[in-house]
């Protein structure tokens, strides 16, 4: 249960409470801001190697290789009406990759020269107004490939650069650069390298493997946060590739602006063959080294060499040498709370819905641009039950929802704009698998593979509580193409006694468990306007577990003693230990135990209730006395004014 | 249980398992089927259709290869 503030906790005791309930509609996912990309230039510049930073001044610099030229361009005060059509040649330069990389008023432009080995830089401390001349970094055996580059607030600078399959690094501390050294990992071939400081020096690759698997992966240059110093990280996969299946990667881009967001170009060389850039990014509390990516979008465009990413605190921008777009990246945010007439909520184990309906009597939302624009579909819908308070309205940030559709109603001399969302399962259920997924036994365990396909949803995983299973079990595991985040979600949670749910955005875990201390007190404080208690057969009380060799059994002993035995059985090959066999039995057997108990009771809302929270009944009609019971279904219900106005809300009681 | 066609990629004739992609997945495919004893090895050719049963459908090492065809 979320935790309420004291004068809202005795408001929403009191036999007569006036409702208050904010509505707010959000553009974001997860928390993170879904960017609005709005295209402010397309010219005609050729594909190339390119790169994109922003310094503090909020200047836009960029640069791109052209016919064996180098070219920059500085956009002072970059918006609508600038001109991202001016290049100043700096210099002659080798068809390879270029990188950007600024901090203050710092910037760092990094070529390689004409002979394809030498790698150059020129700094400014001006924003990129000016340069100084080019100096010599390193001068490598053979040819080099792409570049990457980031910088540390006290003037600390990386440099990766690629020569075949090998990543090597030049380090500037305290102003002078360092030998160069190959980086611990492996690779048979680099297509592509991006990086950005924030904490580390985090990493894009893309390339292929030595079995010929091309992917793209993170990986980590340590500055003390989540690897050690000049350590690196291993690789870890973001997206990949069978050997064979014509699909490569390359050209990656990375920027830490409201969190990591990356681009990298996805090319398929079979029947109608593409060479398409997608863009993803981490969910808003992730580390880099948790490697938790949202799945990559495509963009509407078709190019070799990527798009470049860069931000300032205001704005993310993309930019490839013939384009540029621009998404602010400030949260859109609609208070809709004045205007709910109606508004109806219901939260299950498996999805949740919300209906709002809104006035519309002289026409306020017939125009969804400007402060409406934000009523597009997909944006979120956050509720907060509350009360009117002596405090002033008070309410607590509940469920958040994701908007599928709207309609105008009208008739009766009324009109009205109706909201319908549905909550993060939905975003689950949307998430459809468009490759195979795999992980060996021992590779990931429960919680990190929950939060793998959450986060390919856009959602973050957090635990309440958890059985030793999450973090126990390490499971062979795959997701077919064409199955949902919603299906493989609930496949990982049949292995554990844990259940899922939402407080606002954020999913998490909780292992419920049969001596859990009720959450909060309904009858005795909190008046009960009726309800139904029932007692229920579970639908199984013996449980057969058959995994590779085991065979264990659980039992509900007092059912079967009343009414016999009724089986579940479970095969599962990743049960290779008894051990591993009576955590599921057990597993089984709680999901059962909480089926054994139903009815439901309304109340004035409890404005921190939340799924899967155990609550005290007091209800001597029915003749219970502190008689505990486990939420699993809420329905909010709240009509203001009119002929039956209503603020209450439905709990589905389960047992404990 | 679930029933899946796909596509034979690979076969060790050794261990009696192949490189399958499963239709659906134009870029990733699934390593170390376990191929059905009666099916003899040359039939399990690179590009032919095949077959699977996923006893478990979130297991991949509960799966097996039933049949190849075309």
């Amino acid at each position: 249960m979320r935790t309420l503030l004291s004068a809202l906790l005795a408001a929403q005791k009191q036999p007569s409470g006036v409702p208050y309930v904010k509505v707010e509609v959000v553009d974001s996912i997860g928390g993170v801001k879904r960017l609005d990309w709005q295209r402010l230039y397309s010219g005609s510049e050729p594909d190339s190697y390119h790169a994109a930073t922003m310094p503090a001044d909020g200047s836009l610099n960029r640069c791109r290789v052209d016919g064996g030229n180098l070219y920059r361009q500085r956009v002072a005060d970059p918006g609508p009406g600038s001109d991202f059509s001016a290049w100043t040649l700096m210099d002659a330069c080798a068809g390879a990759g270029v990188a950007l990389t600024s901090y203050g008023a710092s910037v760092l432009l990094f070529y390689v020269g004409t002979n394809g080995r030498t790698i150059y830089l020129r700094e400014s401390s001006d924003y990129g107004a000016s340069f100084g001349s080019p100096t010599t970094i390193t001068t490598p055996a053979s040819a080099v490939g792409w570049l990457a580059a980031a910088l540390k607030s006290n003037g600390t600078a990386l440099l990766l650069y690629s020569v075949g399959g090998a990543v090597y690094r030049v380090k500037r501390s305290g102003g002078s650069w360092g030998s160069p050294a190959a980086w611990t990992n492996s690779l048979s071939s680099v297509s592509g390298l991006a990086c950005q400081y924030w904490l580390d020096f985090n990493v894009l690759v893309t390339g292929a493997d030595s079995q010929g698997r091309n992917k793209v992966w993170s990986t980590i240059y340590g500055d003390g946060h989540s690897e050690g110093v000049d350590a690196w990280s291993p690789l870890r996969e973001v997206t990949g590739a069978s050997a064979g299946s014509s699909v490569e990667f390359r050209a990656p881009s990375l920027a830490c602006a409201d969190t990591f967001r990356a681009t990298f170009i996805e090319k398929y060389t079979g029947s109608e063959s593409y060479s398409r850039p997608y863009f993803s990014y981490c969910p808003i509390a992730a580390d880099y080294v948790d490697n938790l990516w949202r799945e990559p979008v495509p963009h509407d465009l078709s190019g070799q060499y990527g798009l470049a990413l860069a931000s300032s605190a205001a704005a993310a921008w993309l930019t490839a040498p013939w384009r540029v777009w621009q998404a602010p990246l400030a949260p859109s945010i609609l208070d809709v709370t004045d205007d709910v007439l109606e508004l109806s909520s219901e939260d299950q184990p498996g999805g949740g819905h919300l209906r709002v309906v809104l006035r519309n009597d002289d026409g306020r939302y017939l125009d969804l641009s400007g402060a409406n624009a934000v009523i597009q579909r997909g944006a979120e819908v956050q509720v907060s039950p509350g009360y009117v308070t002596g405090s002033g309205p008070l309410a607590s940030a509940g469920p958040a929802y994701w908007l599928e559709g709207w309609e105008y109603a009208s008739g009766g001399g009324s009109a009205t704009l109706v909201l319908h969302a549905r909550d993060a399962w939905q975003l689950l259920d949307g998430w459809i698998a468009r490759r195979q997924y795999a992980w060996a036994n021992g590779e990931r365990n429960l919680f990190q593979l929950l939060s793998f396909v959450l986060a390919r949803a856009g959602l973050e995983l957090s635990a309440l509580s958890s059985s030793p299973t999450m973090t126990d079990l390490y499971p062979s595991f795959t997701i077919h193409p064409g199955e949902s985040g919603a299906t493989a979600v609930r496949r990982l949670l049949a292995m554990a006694p844990d259940v899922l749910f939402f407080r606002g955005d954020l999913a998490y875990v909780k292992n419920p468990q049969a001596g859990d201390a009720a959450d909060y007190a309904f009858g005795a404080e909190h008046p009960i306007l009726r309800g139904r208690y029932a007692s229920l057969r579970p639908p199984a009380n013996r449980a057969q577990v058959f995994g590779d060799g085991p065979f264990v059994e659980g039992f509900d002993w007092p059912d079967i003693e009343d009414a016999y035995d009724r089986v579940r059985q479970t095969h599962d090959l990743n049960l290779d230990t008894v051990a591993l066999a009576q955590d599921r039995a057990a597993a089984e057997l709680r999901h059962l135990a909480m089926a054994s108990q139903g009815g439901f009771l309304v109340a004035p809302p409890n404005c921190g209730q939340e799924l899967y929270d155990v609550v005290a009944i007091t209800d001597p009609s029915a003749g219970l006395s502190s008689a505990n019971r486990r939420v699993v279904g809420l329905n909010l219900r709240y009509v203001r004014g009119g002929p039956a106005p209503a603020y209450e809300q439905r709990l589905t009681l389960g047992a404990v | 249980m679930d029933v899946r066609r796909g596509v034979v990629k690979s076969f060790n004739s050794v261990t009696y398992k192949a490189t399958v992609q499963v239709a659906g997945s134009l870029s990733v495919w699934l390593e170390e089927v376990p191929v059905a004893r009666n099916i003899a090895s040359g039939e399990m050719v690179a590009g032919r259709r095949c077959a699977l049963i996923f006893f478990s459908e979130s297991d991949p090492r509960d799966a097996l290869v039933v049949g190849v065809y075309t």
